[in-house]
């Protein structure tokens, strides 16, 4: 069989996925992921940053972060397949904003140890909540997190076909949010 | 030779299909868009994180091909094969009045992308016209369409309470969704604060409890999914492809063309009637006629007038059924985007499962149970709902994990949808040089707001804040602009029905003055807007103009 080389390579494990399993079958994230570093958007330096803020952003817990869900991979795929050139321009200046941030506090962002790097993230996101370009990026990290599988299902809740409308459930201090 | 043609199968052409094949006419369906699968084509299995880029259609394709079609809520790349490129579909309007024209081009039409809120006019608004002078008597009355708002009702499946309201009638409902319990709070705060208001259940096109005859069209019940824009594979929605075009289906009457744009109407100065419709095939281009008895155009307002205007002949110079100069004017939207949001305190203990594909309704109050210093009114739909996670909450980290993993406050949120006042100078005209890639001229729109839609958009805004704020709750954001001309997408009025044949396009049957075998269902007919969701009303009038032409027909009048 030809593939069209055009043809969306997440498109085609999804359809793979239906033919062999119906419907949502756990797909390791690395699937949907290009071969390698070449194909991403980032650069290797711009890509560890990228990981870094979203793992300190929305950490792993009791249940899974950022990281697991595969959240700089699909940002990095927003990069390529949604964001408008002055977008990408936006978001690679503020990856280079926070680093800088960093840097004013003696050094880059992943030479830093772990507690700094939370530091100087802390002060950076109560500095920038004003800021349009900061908010949507912050917007889709989280949206990529509780969109994703692990973050709709095992961090928050997610139904497909709830089958009914509860107009009032009663809920605890444990009751967790509809991821959608 | 059909015995009838039907241009469009949207929700006014689905239904003059339905009824038209039911009573045993050849009937064939034109839709200039490709065809539609139910089902098949719907993307509704698509996870959220199966969706293309979070559902986010790519900037720059956005900007560059959907610049109009972009600005809707339902725009996604969930719905992205809905909506029309404005770059291949393209018209003008002046500069300093934008109309945003938002259309689906495919078989089903926007019936597969309505907002299902469905509620009759009332008697009020078919004497509006007549009671203050603003554009042409209704040729109807209430009372002339209400059997027929029993009949769509009953067929479409229609969720909603019995409220014995006189300006808006109730109807043949399936059981009501459940208002949440911040929702009936609100509504006893609000209807006590202010006693002419009310607060009910949303009406909305959805099988709260499918009935055999929904059942036997392969419809099942909502889901409460509230993946409607996708399509609805459980055909839980009233659509054409879900309701109408299968029951015109399975009489064997039905004949459809997708893929093939009307041009214009051919007539035959010797009958004095149209004779059939001229076709450009969208892929090939090539020119056909089709030809039929009697004609139902259906394709919505703004191409009904493009289709009835570019059907111009020596008979007809200013555009066929033309006479009165009315054809392409007294184009209506509703005022869209004026309301309040805020957040509504208490019941912290409780929250809500499933997605109600609904809300509530504040029906019209204004110039009804209380005055208002411009003339008609407006309705609210809004909700009050537990909001989920929200990415604007300041913070990062492990703390606002935790802070998000659980429900958000509830929030509620009022939009107004106004009437616009049916005026002769908001108009649609064919361009004169510019021309779409089938040769057919463009449409020029030229709509804009007076005065006493300015005035009633401040109005809106300000009673919407202060509901929100006698029922205790806080107001976070309010707007009392239009969000642009269109947004509603509910355009109306461009051929529309009246007594005086001098003054008005069509007659008490939807019939053209001036050309006894042509039927305009659609937008177009309406001759002035009320502030209710209008489909409903365009079933019910297709169905009632199909039955009356089919009479005539059989009586050979036609």
């Amino acid at each position: 069989m030809r593939i069209d080389q055009t043809f969306d390579r997440r498109e085609l494990l999804r359809r793979a996925i239906l033919l062999v399993g119906g419907t949502a079958i756990a797909a390791p994230v690395e699937l949907f992921a290009d071969s390698g570093a070449k194909a991403r958007f980032f650069g290797p330096a711009e890509y560890s940053l990228l990981e870094v803020v979203a793992d300190i952003i929305m950490p792993r817990t009791d249940t899974p972060g950022a990281i697991d869900a595969g959240v700089p991979l699909a940002f990095d795929a927003l990069m390529k397949n949604w964001a408008s050139r002055e977008r990408q321009e936006q978001f690679r200046a503020l990856l280079k904003e926070i680093d800088q941030a960093a840097r004013e506090q003696g050094n880059g962002l992943l030479a830093l140890e772990d507690t700094r790097r939370a530091e100087v993230l802390v002060a950076f996101d109560k500095s920038k909540n004003g800021d349009r370009v900061y908010r949507k990026f912050k917007e889709l990290v989280l949206t990529l997190y509780y969109h994703s599988e692990v973050g709709a299902t095992q961090e928050l809740r997610y139904e497909h076909v709830p089958g009914r409308w509860e107009a009032s459930v009663k809920m605890t201090p444990e009751t967790r949010a509809w991821a959608v | 030779m059909f015995d009838a043609i039907v241009i469009g199968s949207g929700m006014s052409g689905g239904w003059a299909a339905k009824e038209l094949t039911e009573k045993g006419l050849k009937t064939l369906v034109i839709e200039r868009g490709r065809h539609i699968e139910h089902r098949a084509d719907y993307t509704d299995s698509l996870l959220p994180w199966q969706l293309p880029n979070l559902g986010m259609v790519p900037e720059e394709e956005a900007a560059r091909d959907y610049a109009i079609q972009s600005q809707c809520y339902a725009f996604t790349t969930a719905t992205q094969q809905y909506w029309v490129k404005d770059s291949e579909h393209p018209y003008s309007y002046p500069e300093d009045k934008p109309f945003f024209w938002l259309r689906g081009y495919h078989l089903g039409g926007r019936s597969i992308m309505w907002g299902r809120q469905s509620y009759r006019l009332s008697p009020m608004d078919f004497e509006a016209n007549a009671k203050d002078g603003h554009g042409s008597d209704w040729p109807i009355r209430y009372s002339d369409l209400a059997p027929w708002y029993d009949h769509v009702e009953k067929f479409a499946g229609i969720s909603g309470s019995k409220e014995g309201l006189p300006q808006l009638p109730d109807g043949e409902f399936l059981p009501p969704m459940d208002l949440t319990v911040p929702e009936k709070d609100f509504k006893a705060r609000l209807e006590k604060a202010f006693p002419g208001r009310r607060l009910i259940a949303g009406r909305c096109a959805h099988l709260t409890s499918a009935q055999p005859h929904h059942l036997e069209l392969g419809r099942a019940p909502c889901q409460y999914r509230s993946l409607c824009d996708r399509g609805c594979s459980y055909g839980a929605y009233f659509s054409s492809l879900s309701a109408t075009l299968p029951a015109a289906r399975r009489t064997g009457n039905l004949t459809i063309v997708t893929d093939s744009i009307a041009h214009s109407l051919v007539y035959d100065p010797k009958s004095r009637k149209v004779s059939g419709v001229r076709v450009i095939d969208a892929n090939t281009k090539q020119g056909r006629t089709y030809e039929a008895k009697m004609v139902f155009l259906c394709a919505s307002a703004i191409p009904t007038a493009q289709i009835l205007l570019n059907s111009a002949c020596e008979a007809f110079p200013e555009g066929l059924a033309n006479r009165s100069g009315a054809v392409g004017r007294y184009l209506m939207d509703h005022l869209y985007g004026v309301g309040a949001g805020g957040m509504y305190p208490g019941f912290g203990d409780i929250y809500h499962a499933g997605r109600r594909p609904n809300g509530f309704y504040i029906p019209r109050y204004r110039n009804v149970t209380e005055s208002g210093d411009y003339l008609r009114g407006f309705g609210f739909q809004g909700s009050v709902l537990r909001a989920g996670w929200n990415a604007s909450q300041p913070g990062i980290g492990v703390d606002l994990k935790a802070k998000l993993r659980t429900p958000g406050p509830w929030m509620v949120w009022l939009a107004g949808f106004g009437e616009m006042l049916p005026r002769p100078d908001n108009r649609v005209t064919l361009h004169p040089t510019r021309k779409d890639k089938w040769g057919i001229p463009i449409v020029h729109i030229d709509c804009s707001l007076g005065e006493n839609e300015q005035k009633m958009l401040v109005a809106a805004c300000e009673d919407a804040k202060q509901m929100i704020q006698a029922a205790g709750a806080a107001v976070l954001y309010s707007n009392s602009e239009s969000k642009g001309v269109g947004l509603a997408i509910h355009e109306m009025g461009t051929a529309h029905m009246g007594v005086d044949p001098a003054r008005s396009v069509l007659n008490k049957y939807n019939q053209a003055h001036d050309v006894s075998n042509l039927f305009v269902t659609d937008g177009a007919c309406m001759a002035s807007g009320g502030c209710q969701n209008p489909s409903l009303t365009y079933m019910a009038i297709s169905a009632r103009a199909a039955h009356h032409a089919t009479e005539f027909l059989r009586e050979g009048v036609i």
